[in-house]
């Protein structure tokens, strides 16, 4: 049981930190604005979709996972100045039914313009393969998704923490008013916001296209487990977002192997007792949604 | 409205509903779609009354709607009851869950008591993919449809007699749903929605009241599914997803939140538009989605609310329609929830 | 921050006159393009959804087998219309679509889907309405089994079916120890009955069950278990996207090299949609349009077929294809034999013909049960589309014949009550 016990460790870890990037980009949209995007994960298939184009046209896959979540953003900035926009002054409840309505837009358009069936997208060759790590042998891929999250991580700290923009987006996410009193323009700052968000599904929605399959409906399945990450972690914190993405993916590789039945639904129970103790989440800030 | 006028609209209504098998015929529409949008209406009357009236993000009614049809499903398949029963079993069972999860859902409001509300939800519907043997799983369950009991002389129910006896219920659901959000108990849900922490200063025990409005919606929404499982004859896991919650909850913004008529106007555009739609073209979903979009965006009061903004405009009212409160350019108030 | 133009008003007003518009569309206008003298079948596939894909090669197969019946002068000096319906694979839409189709449209006959679930609930509305339905794509058991109906036929290969046509084969190539990968459903338990049915005849033995729950994506905590239990074979029982999922990060986890792949059926659709590093193993296959072994030596109508999909939709027919072809084509030439559209008689005249069509050999829906008696066969997937044909990427190797794969007729019976009335 013990020499079972490592690889699914490994394995949830890195399962985790795919996560993690999904629940990050959620959770920036989120923490500025209250707009809960239930079309998270058709950002995710357009990027997805968008790299096998790319790739299909002979760029490489290197250009195409950084150039297709480029293009979602700019598709994601002109949904947030003409859709999101109009909600803020709104409850969360009236973003989440709209951006549930372009989902359902989003997955027809993508049947529409790609066809019905599944498309193929894998790895390069140079990230194909497995790595013997001594207790299992490795999909190479999956190493490498750990290393994108971990650079997005630092990138996305260092920009938050370093930069003056940075510094801008975190006062603003405390007090949206007196920063717009203080002269930034808030307007380009929610692009901004949204558009840092729709980047990382974007990278997110490159990854999993070329680990798992990708087809019109692909992003459904990866959107709950996003939200279930965010709450657990604690809406207002991408620490948070982070260590429940990790805590997420540790859960679900952990009761397959001691309970398989269960696996999938282990996350709503895990986040319906994290509700119930403490509804802020883990690391979240009080108050913010009720 | 006044009361008289109330009770001539509810008149006219029905009495326009009651000729559904004739209207039917000619403008190409089969009974039972009309059936269909009778008995989503008590699943949408549900919703309203937790988000509509109560402010509560209800976004895990189709647990008790599939509660109530697989309740029907299996009491008929195992028990042979009969019509009647078989709709109560499906009630009961909707209640039962209601009081189950009520006490878990009630420690939380705004985005999380929808939130939990999905997640249950997602339990059931797992239970009853998983658990082959007694519902069928991802497969369903067909069952047939039992006569009506002693009481009604065992008669056995055609598609027209279903409607007429969709229809009776409908009246005795709106009748109902009418009593409670006028009486004092509904106005607190609506005082609840403004401002629970107010109410709670006047004394009053917010946490019992929002338990009630959750078993009746519970209870409405089994009526609802164990009919609408008796009118297919079939049972199903997706009927249990958070999608078909999310559809419930859409007619309701249709029609308009918070208004008693709005369920009805509700679930008659939507069932009906994409019965239309979905025939002439399949990409019915990008309508769906739009319409979705522009009703949230432009539109928030619905059909019936708008109507009554419109009509409120002109004449002066006492009656403080709980609509208002769907103001869309309202501030947000901190703790408000949704 | 009112930017609209349109005020509140003028917009209410619009959608109210709107709606009442829309409301009254089915009143004036009738269903496009419908003639009036006409034999209706009535389509019902889930054009949405999932199963899009394999939805629209089945209609391509019922719009072949019309057109060409079409081109020979219909039936009874009438033309054959297909009315098409999307059901969404939701069964609740299925019933109501099936009921306009029958009350409202006036079709002879239903036909269609892809989901089991769609096909137990029309199953059942079109026996209360007394209306032929061909399944020609939903596989569960209980469609010819428990739920089996006088009005109901069977054209695609039945679940047991498939694991009797693989099973044998798997383990008499590979060995008798198997890891199965199971989806924890309705389906996925139909499949691993069958086959620890076929193990349990043989000696056989089930090493290691991964049931992976409803919606999962990540297929990884299954496999790094594979490599402690050293299986003789891995049997994949997941379908669709999840068949495509897990055979990708079978491929990343190095186990497609490992160790040999199996399983009860593939479709092309799904396999289209695997990149080349994730094609490997022997699955059972339906049909396939280019094997000597499926189609028959000389068979005419086969390679007419084969050509004129290529021709017409660019891209050669899958079994999808094949079965919207087979049961139209069926469907249509018994109500030109028996010179009826009633569907009792119908039933009766399809039941126990022998048939020949664009399949190797012989075949006839069987009197008991209504299923289709047709072969399956056993294919290996090749990286690479042989002969330059990106679509050719099966390697048909054996033939199982229907009598030996399919429950027999003492066992159906027990079960299945067809109830003519």
């Amino acid at each position: 049981m013990l020499h079972d016990l490592a690889p699914q460790l490994f394995n949830g870890l890195v399962l985790g930190a795919f996560y993690a990037i999904v629940a990050l980009g959620l959770s920036l949209i989120m923490n500025l604005t209250g707009t809960i995007n239930m079309a998270h994960g058709s950002f995710m298939t357009l990027a997805g979709y968008l790299a096998y184009s790319l790739v299909l046209r002979g760029t490489s896959f290197w250009f195409a996972l950084l150039a297709a979540p480029l293009i979602a953003v700019m598709v994601g900035v002109a949904v947030e100045r003409t859709l999101v926009r109009p909600l803020y002054r709104r409850e969360p409840f009236y973003s989440l039914l709209m951006t549930f309505g372009l989902s359902l837009i989003a997955e027809e358009a993508f049947r529409l313009i790609w066809g019905a069936n599944g498309v193929p997208f894998s790895p390069p060759a140079a990230l194909a393969g497995t790595v013997s790590l001594g207790f299992m042998s490795f999909p190479v891929f999956r190493i490498f998704i750990a290393v994108v999250l971990i650079i997005a991580i630092a990138a996305l700290a260092f920009f938050l923490t370093r930069t003056r923009y940075g510094l801008r987006l975190r006062a603003a996410v405390q007090d949206t008013e007196m920063i717009a009193a203080l002269g930034t323009n808030t307007q380009v700052l929610y692009a901004v916001n949204f558009g840092l968000g729709i980047f990382l599904a974007g990278i997110a929605g490159v990854l999993a296209a070329a680990m798992l399959g990708l087809s019109s409906t692909s992003g459904n399945a990866l959107l709950m487990p996003a939200f279930v990450t965010v709450i657990i972690g604690g809406m207002g914190s991408l620490f948070g977002s982070v260590i429940g993405g990790l805590l997420i993916g540790l859960t679900i590789s952990m009761t397959t192997l001691f309970i398989p039945a269960a696996s999938e639904v282990s996350m709503y129970i895990l986040m319906a007792i994290v509700l119930m103790v403490r509804p802020r989440g883990l690391f979240g800030e009080e108050g913010i949604f009720g | 409205m006044t009361q008289g006028r109330e009770i001539a609209v509810f008149a006219i209504a029905l009495v326009v509903l009651a000729f559904g098998p004739l209207i039917c015929p000619l403008i190409q529409l089969d009974i039972t779609i009309l059936s269909e949008v009778l008995v989503t209406t008590l699943a949408v009357l549900s919703v309203n009354l937790l988000l509509g009236y109560t402010g509560l993000p209800a976004f895990g009614n189709a647990a008790y709607f599939g509660l109530g049809a697989y309740g029907a499903a299996l009491s008929v398949t195992y028990l042979h009851v009969n019509f009647e029963f078989a709709v109560l079993v499906g009630a009961a069972a909707a209640v039962a869950g209601g009081l189950l999860l009520g006490p878990f859902l009630l420690r939380r409001r705004g985005i999380y008591f929808g939130l939990l509300s999905i997640a249950f939800g997602q339990v059931f519907y797992f239970i009853a993919y998983r658990y082959t043997d007694v519902t069928g799983g991802e497969d369903g369950m067909n069952f047939p449809r039992p006569s009506l009991g002693p009481g009604f002389a065992h008669i056995s129910i055609k598609e027209v007699q279903f409607y007429y006896i969709a229809l009776i219920v409908f009246a005795v659901a709106m009748v109902a749903f009418r009593a409670v959000v006028r009486s004092p108990f509904g106005r607190t849900l609506v005082a609840i929605r403004q401002n629970e922490v107010r109410v709670r200063y006047l004394g009053l025990d917010t946490d019992r009241f929002i338990f009630v409005a959750l078993l009746i919606s519970a209870l409405m929404a089994g009526v609802s599914g164990a009919l609408f499982g008796l009118l297919i004859n079939f049972a199903y896991p997706l009927i249990l997803d958070w999608h078909q919650s999310g559809n419930f909850v859409l007619m309701m913004i249709l029609g308009g939140a918070g208004t008693i008529w709005g369920s009805l106007v509700g679930a008659l555009i939507y069932v009906i538009g994409k019965d239309i739609i979905s025939t002439i073209t399949p990409l019915w979903q990008i309508f769906l989605g739009a319409v979705f979009v522009a009703c949230v965006l432009g539109f928030p009061r619905g059909i019936v609310g708008s109507i009554g903004a419109l009509v409120r405009r002109r004449a002066v009212s006492e009656d403080v329609s709980a609509n208002e409160a769907f103001d869309a350019n309202a501030p947000i108030e901190v703790g408000r929830g949704v | 921050m009112t930017r609209r133009s349109i005020n509140r008003r003028t917009f209410v007003t619009l959608a109210g006159a709107g709606t009442a518009a829309a409301f009254g569309i089915p009143a004036y206008l009738p269903r496009i393009g419908e003639a009036a003298d006409t034999i209706k079948i009535g389509l019902v596939e889930p054009y949405t959804g999932t199963y899009a894909a394999l939805a629209e090669n089945e209609t391509r197969g019922y719009e072949m087998a019309v057109d060409a019946w079409n081109k020979r002068g219909g039936v009874m000096g009438r033309k054959i219309e297909l009315v098409k319906e999307d059901v969404q694979a939701d069964p609740g839409v299925g019933a109501q679509k099936a009921r306009k189709l029958v009350d409202q449209d006036k079709v002879v006959a239903l036909a269609g889907t892809v989901s089991s679930a769609v096909s137990l609930s029309i199953g059942g509305v079109s026996n209360s309405l007394g209306t032929l339905f061909m399944d020609s794509g939903g596989h569960s058991d209980a469609v010819t089994g428990a739920s089996c109906h006088w009005n109901v036929f069977r054209t695609c290969h039945s679940t047991w079916m498939e694991t009797h046509a693989t099973g044998n084969f798997l383990a008499k190539r590979f060995g008798k120890k198997w890891y199965l990968i199971t989806p924890d459903y309705a389906f996925g338990h139909a499949l691993e009955e069958g086959f620890k049915d076929v193990l349990g005849k043989i000696g056989g033995q089930i090493v290691g069950d991964a049931l992976t729950p409803l919606g999962t994506t990540d297929f990884s905590s299954y496999l790094t278990k594979i490599d402690a239990v050293k299986p003789d074979a891995i049997i994949v029982l997941v379908q669709g996207e999840d068949y495509t999922n897990c055979l990708k990060q079978m491929a990343q986890f190095g186990l497609l090299k490992k160790y040999p792949v199996g399983g009860p059926q593939v479709e092309l659709e799904p396999v289209l949609s695997l990149p080349p590093a994730a094609r490997g193993g022997y699955w059972g296959v339906e049909w396939y349009y280019k094997s000597e072994l499926t189609l028959g030596k000389n068979n005419k109508q086969a390679q007419q077929f084969v050509a004129d999909t290529i021709k017409r939709y660019g891209q050669p027919p899958t079994a999808r294809n094949c079965f919207g072809y087979v049961t139209g084509d069926r469907l249509i030439a018994t109500m030109a034999e028996a010179k009826t559209t009633d569907s009792t008689k119908l039933a009766r005249a399809i039941e126990g013909t022998r048939f020949t069509s664009i399949f190797n050999g012989s075949a006839y829906y069987r009197k008991e049960d209504h299923q289709l008696m047709w072969p399956m066969w056993i294919g290996k997937i090749t990286e690479e589309g042989a002969g330059g044909d990106k679509f050719n990427l099966f390697d048909i190797l054996d033939t199982e014949p229907a009598d030996a794969i399919e429950q027999s007729v003492a066992e159906k019976e027990k079960v299945c009550k067809l109830g003519y009335p």
